[in-house]
């Protein structure tokens, strides 16, 4: 199996130029719209912004009030809730670890919206059959050895892709030799891992993280069940089918003896 | 009959709901077609991983509350020459650590303007004001141009860069109903006026030191407050040309004409993004503090010259059909000093002829009318002058803010033996400033010298006037109104403190 991708964002190095989102646009060829942001204060995920960067207003650890800006994006689980809770296969995880949207098998139902604990897949409101829509993690470039277009453009080098058990661990050694870290990971244990990471110099509350996450994903508490499904679904069949056909033969029998008993 | 009914009606669902369980089964069985996103494209520096000399990636970061410029998302390529000309024209990307603090370090030079290929970054438009404004019955619009402007508007409509349009923006804008067409170049020569005479009190009294920096340009002072606050004291405390005109307007002209200085709405053409920053500085609010009304802007409105264009453009105006006119009195006269401030050295060189005539009162000699030492497009230029009974005069002039850095690191090091200096942000000067007209390719030296040369020329065809002393306007002002250069009067409306912006980022060791 080949080994999960990922990418480390440093947020002290982002300088909130937005390049990573125009890049996200030009590649995956979707639309812009002034009216919905890509970057800065008002800067939202919607079915056409598939990264964003937010600037929030944060205090550093020295009490000093700063902007950070904050890349938003799916964060493609290791074990993703989003994959489980698609019925019809539209989310899956490819080879490369990205969590991967095939818009032809999706049937607009959002349980995927409702399953992912990020709130990242959003749902295309304007259109009249809609789907939803997430950053791909640029799968096809994955799959030629490249690094996504949001990574490549990047200016101050705040991105970095590799695997994500590397990146992990130099995620690790960055927070451990240099002070202005926050000793925490964001993605190494949260639901069962993601494979974009996060490491800050404030703290993630702040950045607008959802730091209440376990370190199981979702996934875990509904997998025994629903894989449960198809074979409930198969023996109940056939216990109903034969409880139809023993009634059937009951009632059969039951007539034959009626008539034998006018008979008499 | 009733059985077949009946009959057809249950087959009918029945082929129905067979269609449906297939279907089902189509769609969920995978013929999953493409997956969505990746049908796009990435500009060819991106995927091309070899060896390109630049290896140039991303772009600028432009802050939402930026005054100055913003960006058209759809048109940028991500070619990096925004990130270029701020990193090495101007030293200010990649100039601080990260992380950033409170703000997006700018100078707002608008540069990267100038730069970017596609137009995707563009000043930030206030045109819709200045209609509104016009359109107000019950206000008294006036409008200043700056001389850079003079010699480039005329390129937007098919001009030569560098053709001399002054009398036809002045018939334009009378044409789009400005009440008074007044002119910067009269308020360079009262900002000489000051500067000259700051100079010699710092040279006399000893009591502030030296050199002095020219205090102008908004990129520098900004520049200047972010890297050098230590420094503060050698800025002179003059206003710019736009702010010192925005505080005579509101009181000395606004009493001559009897105006409501409250009806007054100021507006400049500008050659230069930073201008708007510098017209939305809290200080720059003299003639309001004068009359209790805080909020009362020196300046209301900026319109670069490419706005100018767009809005006389707007209005079906053709500068190429305008018969020449001129500009209104009180604030409309300048001589050929006030002219030049638009080319990177015409500040010393205008300050230095009135500086001259404040020493020796006489007029300033040939050399001073045509002072080569200090034209020109190089970087850092030096030039001495010998003035009788004072001795020599030592000037430095520079432009482009990276070499700024190379000025201030020979103060720091003491190998400065000037009196005075000037500093430009824009290369070139204000002719090359971040509103000038533009094409799809960076500015070239040749149109900056073209324009350079009008202004020069303009300095020339006035005949008689060629220091900012002989206004006969800038006089009557001081007789009547401001008293005397630095005096109690004029350092309340003309001159400005300056704020240490050095917190707000985390400059990088030079």
């Amino acid at each position: 199996m080949a080994q999960d991708k990922g990418v480390l964002i440093d947020l002290t190095k982002c300088i909130g130029c937005g390049s990573c989102t125009v890049a996200c646009k030009l590649w995956n060829k979707v639309e812009f719209n002034e009216k919905a942001p890509m970057v800065g204060t008002g800067a939202k995920l919607n079915d056409k912004n598939w990264t964003v960067v937010e600037r929030r207003e944060a205090v550093t650890r020295q009490g000093e009030p700063v902007y950070r800006y904050v890349k938003q994006q799916c964060m493609h689980c290791k074990d993703p809730a989003c994959v489980s809770a698609c019925f019809s296969r539209a989310l899956q995880k490819d080879e490369n670890g990205a969590v991967v949207y095939y818009p032809d098998l999706c049937v607009g139902c959002r349980y995927c919206m409702v399953a992912c604990p990020f709130d990242v897949p959003k749902y295309e409101w304007e259109k009249a059959l809609p789907l939803v829509a997430k950053c791909q993690m640029c799968a096809t470039r994955l799959a030629k050895g490249a690094s996504p277009a949001c990574v490549d453009v990047c200016p101050t080098g705040a991105m970095t892709f590799g695997n994500s058990d590397e990146l992990l661990q130099t995620a690790k050694s960055i927070v451990a030799n240099d002070n202005k870290y926050i000793k925490h990971i964001y993605g190494a244990k949260e639901i069962g891992g993601t494979n974009w990471l996060y490491i800050s110099d404030v703290n993630f509350v702040e950045l607008g993280f959802k730091t209440d996450m376990e370190d199981v994903s979702p996934v875990t508490y509904t997998r025994g069940l629903l894989s449960a499904v198809p074979f409930l679904a198969v023996t109940w069949g056939v216990f109903l089918t034969a409880m139809a056909l023993y009634s059937r033969r009951r009632r059969k029998l039951e007539g034959k003896k009626g008539d034998s008993d006018d008979e008499e | 009959m009733i059985v077949e009914d009946k009959v057809s009606r249950r087959s009918f669902l029945k082929l129905i709901g067979s269609a449906g369980v297939v279907g089902t089964g189509l769609v969920a069985s995978g013929c999953s077609g493409d997956q969505a996103g990746g049908k796009g494209w990435m500009p060819s520096q991106y995927e091309n991983k070899g060896n390109y000399a630049a290896k140039v990636k991303g772009r600028i970061a432009i802050d939402e509350d930026n005054p100055s410029i913003m960006r058209d998302d759809a048109k940028c390529i991500l070619c990096g020459q925004c990130i270029e000309v701020c990193k090495n024209t101007m030293s200010v990307y990649g100039s601080y650590n990260l992380p950033i603090k409170k703000e997006t370090p700018c100078v707002n030079c608008g540069q990267c303007v100038l730069w970017c290929p596609s137009g995707a970054i563009t000043e930030r438009t206030d045109i819709d004001k200045v209609e509104a404004a016009l359109a107000d019955s019950d206000k008294y619009v006036i409008v200043q141009t700056a001389p850079a402007t003079k010699v480039a508007l005329g390129e937007e409509f098919g001009m030569e860069p560098g053709e001399i349009v002054e009398g036809k923006q002045v018939a334009a804008l009378k044409a789009l109903g400005f009440n008074a067409v007044l002119d910067t170049c009269f308020s360079a020569d009262l900002t000489i006026m000051e500067e000259a005479a700051e100079v010699l009190h710092r040279v006399v009294s000893g009591k502030e030191p030296l050199p002095q920096f020219t205090s102008c340009c908004p990129g520098w002072v900004k520049f200047c407050e972010y890297y050098y606050p230590e420094m503060f004291d050698h800025l002179s405390t003059c206003k710019s040309p736009q702010q010192m005109f925005g505080a005579v307007a509101k009181t000395y002209y606004a009493k001559k004409l009897g105006l409501e200085p409250g009806k007054i709405v100021s507006v400049a053409i500008m050659p230069c993004t930073a201008k708007k920053y510098e017209a939305a500085r809290p200080e720059m609010n003299a003639a309001g503090r004068e009359y209790g009304q805080d909020s009362v802007r020196d300046v209301d409105i900026v319109l670069t010259t490419r706005e100018l264009a767009q809005l006389l453009k707007k209005n079906k105006l053709d500068l190429n059909g305008l018969t020449d006119e001129r500009y209104d009195s009180i604030l409309g006269e300048s001589t050929g000093a006030g002219k030049i401030f638009g080319a990177t050295g015409g500040v010393t060189e205008a300050a230095v002829r009135t500086l001259y005539y404040y020493v020796t009162k006489q007029t300033p000699p040939e050399t001073l009318l045509e002072w080569q030492s200090v034209r020109g497009l190089d970087g850092v230029k030096e030039a001495t002058i010998n003035i009788p009974g004072a001795g020599t005069l030592q000037v430095a002039v520079c432009h482009g803010l990276k070499n700024a850095r190379t000025i201030m690191k020979r103060l720091k090091s003491k190998d400065a033996p000037w009196q005075f200096i000037e500093f430009m942000a824009c290369p070139g000067g204000c002719i090359g400033g971040g509103g000038q007209p533009r094409s799809a390719v960076p500015p070239t030296d040749e149109v900056r010298k073209a324009r350079m040369k009008s202004l020069y020329q303009l300095d020339k065809a006035k005949s008689g006037k060629h220091a900012s002393y002989e206004n006969a306007e800038i006089q009557a002002l001081y007789e009547n109104d401001l008293g005397k250069p630095l005096g109690e009067r004029a350092e309340k409306l003309l001159h400005t403190q300056y704020t240490d912006r050095s917190r707000l980022l985390s400059a990088k060791k030079e």
